[in-house]
């Protein structure tokens, strides 16, 4: 027989053996940001001259319906399948709307009730066998009263009908009178093969916005009712590309040979050297797009896998980076300087995104809202008063968000032109001694204090969140026992909770559907009560006076002003805590010749991406 | 024609089982699990339209309702569409179930002969620094998390930090060359785990039989090491063994691996039965747990059958 080790020799092996393997994996870690490490980026373009471009995003598009594109996973992949009336031009900041399907900007009635739309002539949808003979038919006008009419259909479970609800004249009723495609709707009309004209019932500036979503992507009732359900799969449009295949993990686009030849201008896009001359996009001006033969949008949810994968140069050739990769990433926060290596292998964006994160109360359950007792009512205002200035919007931004995030007082956001870069900082200032002075002016003690229930989805970082929020309330005397994590095991039980007003106190983000401040001040209008989108179910008269007069305003001066005095208003009544824009890292391989972007619902940019 | 009868008496025999188990998942699902309603819904809703949405959903109807049809969609083996995709299920099912399969059977079964093997130097040699050693690293695939093990492995093999051989992810498979360059990695790390579990099992079940009197007989009889160990010991410890390889069966057939597929980028069942059980996608859920289960009914019988073929004193009863 052979000998035997001793028990302490096999453990000895095995702890041997462990310390080894930590070892290479810290090792891995270590060499993360070796300065000299140099990526081999392989060319994705063929010994043919065939031109892939691989992408990818965090997460996973459901549905390619236009109908229900409400996340910007779906929009990403749909907005290049399917075309819109209008898009975002591709390099303008802050955002601006240019034509896409439509020839021109809309002709807009003086009372500006009715829009005219033209659009071009010739289009044509992506072969399918749909069509009688395969080949895709021309769009018209009628195929984009279709589009909209369908989210008035029950059957579609629409998700983007709010867009257009009680705004366009008999398309409410139509719905009503039991969807019938074939009656008319009075404000939605085709009135040739090629011009639509729309009637509001009021004066809605943010039409035009809408007709840039992929909500509005203009699909032919043949594919819907040839694919039915499965019409989410198998989607057919008549944009810069044809879906070759989607499953959970990719989607495959391939070039549509037949789509319009458009000369790419770089200077109308917005091209500005100084800040585009790098991404070598000067080179493709004059040529039309689409410019690469096929685009794999790769979904990974896995932060190590998305950079495993992209820097290994052969697989996707862009990632935004991961929160664990921060440290390897960037150099120096203040000013934003990135790891030489970085420089060197890629090309990168810092870019803050079109939205922002935010807590707030649920005015409707008495614990911190409205309250029948006047006394209660003020004490409760003091005391989400003393709350919010006890957060350490600071401390939050370094913790979570590498110190990188905008901080700014109030709901309008710093993308959005109404943003008012004066506005008084103090709901965004940590006070807590003035936070005390609040709580003990208005009754508060730590023996009558309420329990605070902190709603959110469950996971490490919700947790994390709200180790952070009950140590920024212990520091004003907030006794920690009554402040209570409530965690929901996925979103879609959190926002069930949300929308049947079961949450006192949540964490939320919010990105913009368009880049007006309407869509973040749209939350606290009080007919948006829950189910709505006010979850905090604010409901201020004067505030809904002023926001209605404002949502029909046309944008200027004088709209803006309204927009700030209800921000202002929001703040005063201490309903938010508010807010924080977070500031992305997005990294490209230098082989590929782009301006990344996936706000505002985006990926209007990939019909601009080449490869090299 | 044994046989035939004694399956075909489990598998009616087996109605009762599916049942149940259909019935408290479905109770499980309807009562517990996520509700679909707004998420399905756009901002803004009003009750008509959760009501338009709760009745597009079947939320509406009543329990024993929603069961029968449940039942009746067992039966025509045709359980909808997703609510979520809207693809039917049928070719969700189809399409995913081969390539979870494909990634998850070699790894399957090395594992499990790999532990066997494993297992029996591991009786043969007890007590000894060769079973120690083994013991240990049997030890060691236990301790370590999959998710640990898969970034791990992802980064040894297939990262521009390791050996950068294999593909951090992706699955396209044509040939058997492009399959082995991608399984190989996921089979290294299933295996890894794998072996683990099953080594320190099948150890302790071999063990057991070489302490059995007819071991000591062979043994002293001069019988050589291998004839002992593969005709004394494994034929006779097949019973437990088999327990054990068919009772996977259907987990591997239906789950797939969720990390795996994620962390690989394979698009299997793994991924689709986890965001249908988080996002509440009953036609899907529906289909995997009806499936499941009968699947569990037919491993059933054909374990009480390989029991008689490996040990004939078994009869089927």
């Amino acid at each position: 027989m052979p000998k035997q080790l001793s028990v302490y020799h096999t453990r000895g092996l095995g702890v041997f053996l462990l310390v080894a393997v930590a070892i290479w994996l810290s090792g891995c870690h270590q060499n993360d940001p070796a300065q000299d490490k140099v990526i081999q980026t392989a060319s994705t373009v063929d010994a043919n001259g065939f031109k892939t471009y691989k992408h990818s995003m965090d997460g996973t598009p459901t549905t390619l319906d236009p109908a229900q594109a409400a996340t910007v996973y779906t929009n990403t992949t749909i907005l290049n399948i399917f075309d819109t009336l209008y898009s975002y031009k591709y390099l303008k900041r802050p955002y601006e709307l240019k034509p896409n399907l439509a020839v021109a900007m809309p002709e807009v009635s003086d009372d500006g009730l009715t829009y005219t739309i033209r659009i071009k002539k010739g289009v044509h949808f992506h072969d399918s066998p749909a069509f009688p003979d395969g080949k895709g038919r021309e769009v018209t006008a009628e195929d984009f009263v279709y589009s909209i009419k369908r989210h008035f259909d029950p059957k579609t479970r629409s998700q983007g009908a709010w867009l257009w609800s009680g705004k366009i004249v008999g398309l409410d009723a139509w719905k009503k009178a039991g969807s019938d495609y074939s009656q008319p709707v009075e404000g939605l009309k085709a009135l040739d093969r090629y011009t639509i004209q729309i009637t509001l019932k009021k004066p809605y500036p943010q039409l035009i916005y809408s007709l840039a979503m992929g909500f509005s992507a203009i699909v032919p009732k043949e594919a819907v009712d040839y694919f039915g359900k499965e019409f989410s799969i198998h989607p057919v449009g008549s944009g810069p590309f044809i879906l070759k295949s989607f499953d959970t993990s990719r989607a495959i686009l391939d070039k549509n040979p037949n789509f319009r030849q458009e000369p790419f201008d770089i200077y109308a896009e917005g091209y500005d050297e100084a800040k585009h001359g790098f991404t070598g996009i000067k080179a493709l001006n004059g040529k039309s797009p689409p410019f690469v033969d096929r685009i794999i949008i790769n979904y990974i949810h896995e932060t190590a896998a998305r950079w495993n994968s992209f820097t290994k140069g052969n697989e996707i050739q862009y990632t935004s980076v991961p929160k664990e990769q921060q440290n390897s990433v960037i150099a120096s926060t203040d000013p934003l300087k990135l790891q030489p290596w970085i420089e060197k292998n890629f090309h990168h964006l810092f870019g803050m995104e079109a939205g922002f994160v935010y807590s707030g109360f649920n005015m409707a359950d008495p614990t911190f809202g409205y309250s029948d007792d006047l006394t209660r009512n003020a004490m409760n205002k003091a005391l989400r008063c003393a709350i919010r200035k006890a957060y350490n919007w600071d401390q939050r931004n370094k913790a979570f968000y590498f110190g990188l995030g905008t901080v700014f007082p109030g709901v309008i956001t710093p993308a959005v032109p109404e943003f008012d870069p004066d506005m008084d900082k103090e709901s965004i200032t940590l006070d807590i001694e003035g936070a005390k002075k609040l709580l003990a002016d208005a009754g508060w003690n730590a023996d009558n204090l309420p329990v605070l229930e902190y709603h959110s989805t469950g996971g490490i970082t919700y947790r994390q969140f709200f180790e952070q929020f009950r140590g920024f309330l212990k520091k004003i005397g907030y006794p920690v026992e009554k402040i209570k994590f409530a965690p929901y095991p996925t979103f879609g039980e959190f926002n069930k909770a949300l929308k049947n007003r079961e949450t006192p106190y949540f964490s939320l983000g919010w990105g913009l559907d368009y880049p007006d401040a309407e869509n973040t001040l749209q939350l606290f209008y009080g007919p948006n009560e829950s189910p709505g989108s006010n979850n905090f179910n604010y409901k201020n008269p004067e505030f809904d006076a002023l926001f209605e007069q404002a949502r029909i305003m046309q944008p200027g001066s004088e709209r803006t002003k309204i927009y700030r005095q209800l921000n202002q208003m929001v703040v005063d009544d201490c309903v938010v805590i508010s807010g924080l824009s977070r500031n992305r890292i997005y990294l490209w391989h230098k082989n590929v010749i782009m301006l990344p972007d996936r706000e505002i619902l985006g990926g209007f940019f990939m019909k601009y991406v080449d490869v090299k | 024609m044994d046989i035939l009868k004694f399956a075909l008496r489990k598998l009616i025999g087996g109605i009762p089982l599916i049942l149940g188990v259909t019935f408290i998942s479905f109770l499980l699902m309807v009562y517990f699990g996520p509700d679909k309603t707004y998420e399905l819904l756009g901002k803004n809703p009003t009750a008509e339209e959760i009501a338009e949405v709760r009745h597009e959903l079947g939320y509406d109807q009543p329990f024993f309702k929603r069961y029968a049809h449940y039942l009746k969609e067992m039966v025509t083996l045709d359980f909808g569409h997703s609510e979520a995709t809207g693809e039917k299920v049928s070719s969700i099912l189809k399409r995913t179930m081969p390539i979870s399969l494909l990634v998850i059977l070699p790894g399957f079964i090395l594992g499990n002969v790999i532990a066997i093997i494993l297992g029996l130097v591991a009786a043969w040699y007890r007590g000894t620094w060769v079973d120690k050693t083994i013991m240990v690293g049997s030890v060691i695939g236990m301790s370590i998390s999959f998710l640990v093990v898969i970034i791990a492995f992802q980064i040894l093999f297939s990262s521009s930090y390791g050996l950068g051989w294999f593909p951090v992810r992706g699955w396209e498979v044509h040939d058997i060359p492009s399959y082995l360059y991608y399984v190989t990695v996921p089979t290294l790390a299933t295996i890894f785990v794998a072996l683990g579990y099953n080594t320190r099992f099948y150890r302790a079940v071999l063990v057991e039989e070489m302490n059995k009197d007819h071991v000591r007989t062979a043994r002293a009889f001069g019988a050589s090491p291998q004839s002992i160990m593969i005709k004394g010991v494994l034929k006779n410890a097949m019973v437990p063994i088999i327990t054990r390889i068919m009772f996977s069966i259907p987990l591997v057939v239906v789950s797939g691996s969720l990390l795996i597929e994620s962390y690989f980028g394979i698009p299997g069942i793994g991924k689709v039965t986890f965001d249908a059980i988080t996002g509440g996608d009953q036609p899907i859920l529906k289909a995997i747990v009806g499936l499941t289960a009968a699947l569990f009914v037919v491993v059933l019988i054909a374990t009480d059958i390989l029991y008689r073929v490996f040990d004939p004193r078994v009869e089927l009863k």
